[in-house]
């Protein structure tokens, strides 16, 4: 009984010391974003905001967050509701139909190897293509690049999700006459629509935390997106550590309330090479 | 007419597959496939963007490559971040894993919180841990001051640190990837295994050798493989953290590509970096994708 309740007591201790672990850095981005300057520049930091500011949020739409919101929004969506049609489409060619020469298993082998490549090694060739076409410096280019992450993660996904479709109710509807653009829009569809809104919210993540592309294809403050607006705002000033903490927190956001909803499709994903 | 008409439709219903295929493939080879051609066409040209020169110089870039230090040094950092960030996500996650695998009150809300790190985005991790870092007003120095461990260390200054301090913030971030995936290993031993273990007499030390080890070894091999690949790639965490220095202390072989091809304009170097850097994970990678395709073929 007594080496139970010590056993009990180990364990909650060990997972008091990994929550603060884990939480201790969040929790201190939130408090910088409330300490005003003088009490986050200081050699004896305290543990709470004593006297508690909000200036650094009001002067967040000075700073032109709601634009930055906004293109990481457009872009993020936007390569999501491409990735999602173009794969759903390709994923059910490929889990129902047969092609000649074993094509199909070599194109997921390829969107596999693409979901490895590293984007830096592409990047170049990407940047001399966007600059031909007029799309350097555009969030329409920058949607366009983001599908080199979206679709082949979209395209795995659904293929998962296209499988567990019986393939009875589709015969069913066949042999009654319906078209195969029928069948996909009117009995597909709907039975994958929960797969679909999962593998849509884990695109919209990659695209919302995306960097390099971000980087290396916009350079124009108009058309930044919030992780380029961070990372400027990182090595531009050094300790306005305020503001950029309300920048971190309030971006962060959309992210944590989607993602507490996905959360039992997410080892699914991981197998699919998530990160 | 009709005749027309119908002929048309069983075209669209034969080649149907083919056609609704179509948007992605064309989206893969002109955004992957065309991309990776190039890249290993420019990497014999010089070619700069600035002077708008361009021409076939063969190996040269090559060369010129592993004979430059920066370069080298870039590779040597990589192949370490990517080593030790791994295995001490392992290492943590297996802990992590061990400990939720235990039933306790509250874990099923502690689940979420503990995977949060991975959701967050790494520029705001990033400027999280610089503020964290920071020499004089950061929290970590004050701690150690208020232990008395020292005045303080340079985390992202000290060129024996700075590479740590990085590993560290990726350990923070991506534990719970590592975590997850063999917790799901272990929910998936059933527990008459080890109860019939415990009943033919081994310890726990035993069971967890004999049993618990061996079975999960898919899933070890999961989090090595992807964990290899993913933190070969790294980039996003030194630029923002330290910006390859102090020096040359963290940069990386990403970094190097960016700086040749995006600050310099090199792109004829910059590419055949990325030709070696696209082989060095292609080794990695091939290991994954044959694991892969193997556990398709069985089920």
């Amino acid at each position: 009984m007594v080496r139970r309740r010590m056993n009990q007591i180990i364990i909650y201790l060990l997972v008091a010391i990994v929550l603060i672990i884990v939480l201790f850095p969040i929790y201190w981005m939130v408090t910088l974003s409330f300490k005003p300057p003088l009490e986050y520049i200081s050699r004896t930091p305290s543990l709470f905001p004593i006297k508690p500011t909000l200036s650094h949020y009001t002067s967040l739409w000075e700073h032109k967050f709601i634009r930055y919101l906004l293109n990481t929004t457009i872009i993020s969506l936007s390569a999501t509701i491409i990735s999602l049609i173009t794969g759903f489409l390709a994923a059910y060619a490929l889990v129902r139909f047969k092609f000649p020469a074993k094509f199909d298993r070599f194109f997921l082998l390829w969107v596999l190897v693409v979901k490895m490549v590293p984007p830096i090694t592409i990047a170049i060739s990407l940047y001399v293509i966007l600059r031909a076409t007029g799309l350097i410096n555009t969030r329409l280019g920058l949607i366009a690049v983001y599908q080199v992450y979206t679709l082949p993660y979209c395209i795995w996904m659904l293929l998962g999700f296209v499988r567990d479709v019986p393939m009875e109710v589709e015969e069913a509807a066949a042999i009654d006459g319906a078209s195969r653009l029928r069948i996909l829009r009117s009995i597909v569809l709907p039975l994958v629509a929960p797969g679909l809104v999962a593998t849509a919210i884990f695109s919209v993540i990659i695209s919302w935390n995306e960097f390099i592309y971000a980087l290396l294809f916009l350079r124009t403050p108009s058309v930044f997106t919030l992780p380029i607006h961070i990372a400027t705002y990182i090595t531009e000033y050094e300790v306005l550590w305020g503001e950029l903490m309300g920048i971190g927190l309030l971006s962060s956001l959309p992210i944590l309330i989607f993602s507490g909803y996905v959360q039992k499709h997410l080892l699914r994903s991981f197998a699919m090479g998530l990160k | 007419m009709k005749r027309f008409v119908s002929r048309a439709i069983l075209f669209h219903e034969r080649y149907f597959h083919f056609i609704i295929l179509l948007p992605s493939l064309i989206i893969i080879i002109i955004l992957t496939l065309y991309p990776l051609i190039n890249v290993l066409y420019l990497s014999f040209y010089h070619y700069s963007y600035i002077t708008g020169t361009k021409y076939y110089v063969g190996l040269a870039n090559f060369i010129r490559i592993f004979n430059d230090r920066y370069f080298l040094k870039g590779l040597e950092n990589t192949l370490n971040f990517s080593i030790f960030a791994t295995f001490f996500e392992l290492l943590a996650g297996f802990g992590l894993a061990l400990l939720f695998n235990i039933r306790f009150r509250g874990k099923k809300y502690l689940l979420p919180v503990v995977i949060l790190p991975m959701m967050l985005s790494t520029m705001v991790i990033c400027a999280t841990w610089r503020a964290m870092y920071h020499y004089e007003y950061g929290i970590i120095n004050y701690i150690f001051r208020y232990l008395g461990i020292g005045d303080g260390v340079k985390w992202l200054m000290d060129r024996n640190i700075a590479m740590w301090s990085v590993i560290m913030v990726d350990i923070w971030q991506l534990t719970p990837f590592a975590f997850l995936i063999i917790l799901a290993g272990l929910q998936s031993i059933p527990d008459e295994l080890h109860e019939a273990a415990r009943v033919d007499g081994a310890g726990a030390a035993q069971v967890f050798r004999h049993i618990t080890l061996p079975l999960l070894k898919p899933h070890i091999l999961m989090v090595v493989l992807l964990r290899t690949i993913d933190t070969l790639k790294i980039f996003d965490k030194v630029y923002a953290l330290t910006g390859g220095g102090p020096g040359t202390a963290t940069v990386t072989m990403s970094y190097y590509i960016y700086r040749e091809g995006f600050t310099y304009f090199n792109l004829g170097r910059a590419s055949a970096a990325s030709v070696i850097m696209f082989v060095v994970v292609a080794i990695v990678s091939s290991l994954y994708i044959g694991y892969v395709i193997r556990g398709q073929a069985r089920g």
